[in-house]
């Protein structure tokens, strides 16, 4: 009862510093930021943080530089979604299945409710694991780091394979995609060895293709390609923006969604090294699982965009538990944060709440607020975007390149990676032309590089027996569920063709 | 737009940072660039970032550190290599795996003690051995029994032929047990591997495990160096628990492309040691798990090629080979 008591107290205390106007102001620097970048693609969360950390010792007070730098990094999780549902350029891997169902709905006039719903799902999502985080981070993240490479290669098959067999309509041409992002995730140094493979000699492929620039390329270029064909191409966005904000059977639609995506998100992004992009995947599918309309799946079905959305938001908050809790820094951006708290004397860990309560509760406090603030800049930002649809195609399109260019050619500094969007562009396109759905491609692409090394670490340490994917209690159940969604998938499809006879196509 | 923010936003920095640049000499006019070829978050960053803290008192112009990582540091130092020799472009983890230990294995793009001028040692990251504090071995010996009884014994290291991973593989040699080496993406990956009990044992640099050892989750059993680690002096070396497994550690010093001007070179060493002087510096690095080890550059390049040897030395004797 005490330790309750103990929580609320330091709850209080972190809102006391939280409300500071010096803590309000950097809280809503770092939103304002994390928006921008969010909405820009190429210049992530990681990149900015990086950017800033020299600014965060002039502030000097460790707990106001958290603020703002957990700020830009869950902030970001809000903007990534905007282009992804305006013009099918995911701002970055957690929102490529987005892009899926989202831009669909910006095709049919309905951006409006995809950006709302996206917006009012990330603040409900961030909230749920801001709570999380307060009430649950100690033994979950205890739970958390029993993860150990079996278990992520399970969980990463498990949800590439759920979205790629339930995103599209052809389970054949989804497991090509599949194959092809694998191998494209594979070109640069071999995780393992270090050896160098597929670049064909060229020194700036040894890094591996970045993922930006892939889904660029791929993703708006090709789709811009592929409009070009259309005269009409124009009216296809721009005519038909009917209302704004979503209607109440949007809201009943997704309400289930948002909760769902919350707790998956909630659950993955406490793994140290998990987080948005899995969280994502395994809510996609979810969604289109439990739909009583899963054919509305790839047309527009505002659960689609409701889900993803809110997971990788969640995932945002929970990836703070490991840090906090543990010291374990899950991904690149925390990573940032915990260098940061080092550089000013905090060292994040088990004894982060008795040595340093102000920090861990300022920034816990803070985060509440920061969702807050975060949904009252998007919020009317939905109308803004939703104008820039209204530009004519003739002008936007050309802009759209501009930017990929611009995006692309700052990450590295080099016009090479033009190039390979370029060509990525062409590829993107001629998918288009043929019904390929670019998606699994990119996620695949995502998911390959930690599938490939996990599967040869787990391996490295039982010597070779690929037994320990069935072993280990975690990974076993994964894998026995992963089993049982294949045949089901299987049994579903052999039913209905037996019910419609020869099937006419994969 | 893009390439707006991120300009602005260094504007941004430098000029909070250059806003506390006192009188002008000849040499810095401008900002100086410090290359860290590892990601940002890592032992070599906070370093880098914290001597950044401190240069603004001793330092003309600012220092700004930028990430380059990718093919275990070669790609950043490269970059150093070929920039203009001018001391505006300095790379910050001379001496790391990549410069002491894969020149034995395979040809890098440049010539790293050719190529290279020293400035200054800043530091030297040991490599430390720890076990989980609940496996059933409690120190280096019952670790060494429970192995042999063992086909094979699992060690996470921060990278495939880096310092940590030859260490382990020697004292696996040494000690007459199997040892399989498992690479994470960097030290962070391989630290929550060993708790989370994925394998046996590990090795990391101090920094990288203080807080866990504070807390109990890890033992350190062994340092791989000639002599006690400041930063945990508890901690035996592998010399003295009858195994003969020396090496330099991961040094952590700065270095100037070859051709950079001898007076550049003065300024940068002498400037470089009044923040290794800095007593708050040295207690910030104290906190951090890093000692403060300053070496100028005659010295600094003896302990180099010393090193670089002794690693030769360690994978000939144990006949250690890339998988």
């Amino acid at each position: 009862m005490s330790e309750i008591f103990a929580l609320f107290q330091g709850l209080a205390n972190g809102f006391g510093i939280a409300f500071s106007l010096t803590n309000l102001t950097f809280a809503l620097i770092g939103a304002l930021l994390g928006t921008a970048v969010g909405v820009l693609p190429g210049l992530g969360p990681a990149a900015t943080i990086a950017l800033l950390l020299p600014l965060s010792f002039k502030i000097g007070s460790p707990v106001t530089s958290i603020i703002m730098m957990a700020g830009i990094f869950y902030g970001a999780m809000y903007g990534g979604s905007t282009t992804s549902i305006l013009v099918n350029i995911p701002g970055e891997a957690a929102s490529v299945v987005t892009c899926i169902d989202g831009y669909q709905m910006a095709l049919k006039g309905r951006a409006g409710p995809a950006l709302a719903i996206a917006a009012i799902g990330s603040f409900i999502a961030g909230t749920i694991g801001v709570i999380g985080l307060t009430f649950v981070a100690p033994p979950l993240a205890e739970f958390a780091i029993k993860f150990g490479p079996p278990e992520y290669f399970s969980l990463t098959l498990l949800g590439l394979m759920m979205a790629t067999l339930l995103a599209g309509t052809s389970i054949l041409k989804g497991l090509i995609m599949v194959v092809l992002g694998l191998l494209l995730g594979a070109v640069g140094l071999d995780p393992i060895s270090g050896e160098v493979r597929f670049t064909w000699g060229l020194l700036m492929l040894q890094e591996g293709i970045d993922f930006v620039t892939l889904a660029m390329g791929l993703f708006g270029i090709g789709e811009i390609l592929y409009n070009l064909e259309k005269e009409l191409a124009t009216e296809l966005v721009t005519r038909k923006v009917s209302h704004l904000w979503p209607t109440l059977k949007d809201w009943a639609d997704s309400r289930w969604s948002i909760v769902r995506g919350s707790l998956i998100g909630f659950f993955i992004g406490i793994l140290p090294g998990g987080g948005a992009v899995i969280s994502s995947l395994v809510s996609y599918g979810i969604e289109k699982k439990v739909s009583k309309h899963p054919e509305e799946f790839g047309k527009g079905a505002i659960q689609g965009v409701a889900g993803p959305e809110s997971a990788n938001n969640s995932a945002a908050s929970a990836s703070f538990i490991p840090l906090l809790t543990l010291g374990i820094p899950g991904n690149a951006s925390i990573a940032m944060i915990f260098a940061a708290l080092l550089i000013q004397g905090v060292t994040p860990g088990p004894f982060l709440i008795s040595e340093r309560p102000d920090v861990f509760w300022g920034v816990v406090a803070s985060m509440y607020i920061g969702n807050i603030m975060l949904l009252v800049l998007n919020l009317p930002l939905v109308g803004m975007w939703v104008q820039l649809l209204r530009v004519p195609y003739a002008i936007l399109a050309p802009v759209i390149v501009l930017f990929c260019c611009i995006g692309v050619y700052s990450i590295r500094n080099t016009v090479f990676d033009i190039w390979v969007m370029g060509v990525f562009g062409v590829i993107g396109y001629l998918f288009r032309k043929v019904n390929l759905e670019p998606g699994p491609l990119i996620l695949a692409f995502v998911m390959g590089p930690i599938l490939e090394r996990s599967l040869r670490q787990a391996l490295l340490i039982s010597a070779g027996s690929p037994l320990i994917f069935f072993k280990r209690p975690i990974a076993g159940s994964l894998m026995g569920f992963l089993l049982l969604f294949i045949l089901v998938q299987i049994i579903v499809t052999l039913r209905k063709r037996w019910r419609t006879g020869p099937p006419s196509g994969a | 737009m893009k390439k707006l923010v991120i300009v602005s936003l260094m504007v941004f920095s430098l000029l909070i940072g250059s806003s506390m640049a006192g009188a002008q000499e000849k040499f810095p006019t401008k900002p100086i660039e410090v290359v860290v070829p590892f990601a940002a978050g890592g032992s070599t960053d906070v370093l880098a970032r914290l001597v950044a803290k401190y240069a603004p008192k001793y330092f003309d112009k600012p220092l700004v550190i930028v990430n380059k990582p990718g093919g275990g540091g070669v790609t950043g130092t490269e970059g150093v290599v070929r920039s203009k020799p001018d001391g505006y472009s300095l790379y910050l983890g001379y001496g790391s795996g990549h410069d002491l230990v894969e020149p034995h294995f395979k040809k890098l793009p440049y010539e790293t003690f050719v190529d290279l001028l020293p400035v200054c040692r800043l530091s030297v990251h040991s490599i430390c051995m720890i076990i989980r504090s609940d496996a059933p071995y409690k120190t280096l010996k019952e670790f060494v029994e429970w192995g042999k009884k063992k086909d094979q014994v699992t060690g996470s290291v921060s990278t495939r032929a880096g310092s940590v991973d030859i260490t382990l593989q020697a004292f696996g040699k040494s000690a007459g047990i199997k040892m399989v080496t498992v690479p994470f993406r960097g030290g962070a990956e391989s630290v929550t591997a060993i708790i989370g009990g994925q394998t046996d044992c590990g090795g990391n640099h101090p920094s990288e495990i203080i807080s866990h050892i504070k807390a109990k989750r890890l033992i350190p059993i062994a340092v791989a160096l000639d002599a006690r680690d400041p930063a945990i002096p508890d901690v035996p070396t592998f010399k003295e628990v009858g195994h003969n497994v020396v090496t330099a550690g991961s040094v952590k010093g700065v270095a100037a492309p070859k051709g950079t001007p001898p007076e550049v070179i003065q300024y940068l060493t002498q400037r470089f040691k009044k923040v290794c002087d800095d007593p708050e510096f040295i207690l910030d690095m104290k906190n951090i798990g890093q000692p403060v080890m300053y070496l100028g550059p005659a010295d600094f390049e003896k302990f180099l090629k010393q090193g670089f040897a002794e690693y030769g030395k360690l994978i000939k004797e144990f006949n250690i080979k890339l998988e």
